[in-house]
């Protein structure tokens, strides 16, 4: 017998192991190789896979932590509160911003886009005031999923025109909200100052 | 300034010195007193609709100085810190700035926190009924206002310790539109440590207050003919919006308790539908005005929004 005719062999008895035509016992383990076994593992996950449309499970998590190992790091949670950071931070525009707050900034962008998109209310207080309930709604779809109230047009392209035009109108009431926001921090330092012009007028 | 500002008040309490001292007023007041003074940690919720805003709340005041700190928890956040009369205000997206105020702008009406006496032209002050809120006993102080044009605002207070639990924008039929709930509070001794760690950080310069915006500059371009009693003009320019660039004359209007924003804009393309859209207590009401569009948003019901969008014309 050559060396090849055994390894045939033994493999034999490692391919009908996985398909579940031979018993399982520790012995039979032990007498494998590691990666044989994982190969012939996946062979057999990969036959079956077509016969019944099931997913194939290759294990590269190992690899991903490998590549994560060499990869920059962007928010790092377990540092404790990081002095030499905050230091350069006030060279460079005498602002510091909050170690408890740098991981946070990553998530920015899309974030806070949705904060600011009014999400999902567009219902007016239905008094018995007549008047009232004569106003008609706006329809925007809310960003953080919900039940949409999309428009009921079965033509799918005059949908999905109306869709664009409500997005344009969304993004514009989102941006009205958060100038809103913002203006009226001002609001009242200006009232203030306004007031105690009109004290010192009245005085005068 | 604070030499003006108190013998503004003097007067103002001494034209109310006829009244009886009304009990809603004066706790208000306690209220005011406490949240400057007193060394807290608080969470609370800002409930709207089906949405839900936590923050953290934290207060610190050490010999002359007062430190305060909230925060939104949800989100890419925002970050409030106020240092005495400065506020900081850190958001995503865009570089932090500060503004010499003595009050955070977050979700409870900055007024409170002040001389609430400038709104009895407009608002009552009224006693409510006892409860318990976040374990404790509270007092319901309703602050309500005398048109319908806009909200009422109930608020309830610590028995104890004057701090506010609860508040609410409540509609004319009673129902409440935007909650305030106190989740915990600790009131200490000592101030949080973690906060008076703020003192030895740089903040950027506090803007001048001729950046603000004075009440000059584009008020003649439009005419608004219609306002709640009590609205005043506190600025209005001409500017680009941040998040989508858009041109727009804007008008801010305050009654010392809510503001009110109007924005003129070039139309949107298509057919555009005049309507309403609320979040809480906030409305956000589009006008077609046919050659420019007008939206008006502030926590004020739809029907007032809708009145003002429309009572906007091109001024001659």
């Amino acid at each position: 017998m050559t060396k090849a005719h055994l390894n045939k062999l033994d493999n034999e008895v490692l391919s009908a192991l996985l398909d579940g035509e031979q018993h399982l016992t520790d012995a039979k383990i032990a007498e494998q190789d590691v990666t044989t076994f994982g190969r012939y593992a996946l062979i057999g996950d990969a036959m079956r896979a077509q016969k019944n449309n099931n997913d194939i499970h290759i294990d590269i998590s190992d690899r991903v932590a490998l590549a994560l190992e060499s990869e920059p790091v962007y928010a790092d949670f377990n540092q404790p509160n990081t002095e030499p950071q905050a230091v350069t931070e006030t060279v460079k525009n005498n602002v510091v911003a909050f170690n408890w707050r740098k991981p946070v900034a990553q998530l920015a962008i899309a974030a806070s886009v949705a904060m600011f998109a009014i999400v999902g209310v567009n219902t007016l207080p239905q008094s018995n005031n007549q008047q009232q309930s004569e106003i008609p709604l706006l329809q925007t779809t809310p960003l953080t999923g919900m039940a949409s109230p999309v428009s009921y047009s079965s033509e799918p392209a005059l949908e999905n025109a109306e869709q664009g035009l409500r997005e344009l109108q969304q993004q514009r009431i989102g941006a009205l909200v958060l100038e809103h926001q913002r203006q009226a921090r001002v609001a009242n330092s200006l009232q203030t100052a306004q007031n105690s012009i009109k004290a010192q007028e009245e005085k005068n | 300034m604070k030499v003006i500002t108190f013998i503004l008040s003097l007067v103002v309490s001494f034209t109310a010195f006829a009244n009886d001292i009304n009990p809603a007023k004066d706790l208000l007041l306690k209220m005011a007193n406490a949240v400057h003074n007193r060394n807290f940690d608080a969470s609370f919720v800002v409930v709207k609709g089906k949405t839900m805003e936590p923050y953290r709340w934290i207060h610190a005041k050490q010999g002359d100085t007062e430190l305060e700190h909230l925060s939104l928890l949800n989100g890419a956040g925002l970050e409030m810190v106020r240092v005495n009369n400065q506020v900081t205000y850190f958001e995503p997206q865009s570089e932090p700035y500060s503004l010499k105020t003595d009050s955070i702008a977050g979700p409870i009406p900055e007024v409170l926190f002040k001389d609430i006496e400038r709104l009895s032209a407009h608002y009552d002050f009224v006693m409510g009924g006892k409860g318990r809120i976040a374990g404790r006993a509270a007092q319901l102080v309703r602050i309500e206002s005398k048109d319908e044009f806009k909200y009422n605002y109930w608020i309830w207070l610590d028995m104890e310790s004057s701090l506010l639990l609860k508040a609410a924008y409540v509609n004319h039929e009673g129902e409440a539109l935007e909650q305030l709930q106190l989740t915990h509070v600790s009131v200490t001794e000592q101030p949080a440590s973690m906060l008076l760690e703020v003192l030895n950080r740089n903040f950027p310069t506090p803007l001048p207050e001729s950046d603000l915006g004075g009440a000059e500059n584009t008020a003649k371009n439009w005419s608004i003919n219609w306002l709640p009693d009590g609205f005043e003009l506190l600025k209005s320019d001409r500017h680009k919006l941040d998040l989508n660039n858009e041109l727009t004359d804007y008008y801010l209007f305050s009654d010392g308790f809510v503001e009110i924003s109007i924005f003129i804009q070039r139309p949107l393309p298509g057919k555009r539908l005049s309507g309403a859209l609320t979040s809480g207590a906030t409305t956000v009401y589009v006008h077609n005005g046919g050659n420019f569009d007008v939206s008006v948003v502030g926590n004020v019901p739809s029907m007032t929004a809708k009145a003002i969008a429309e009572s906007v014309t091109r001024a001659l």
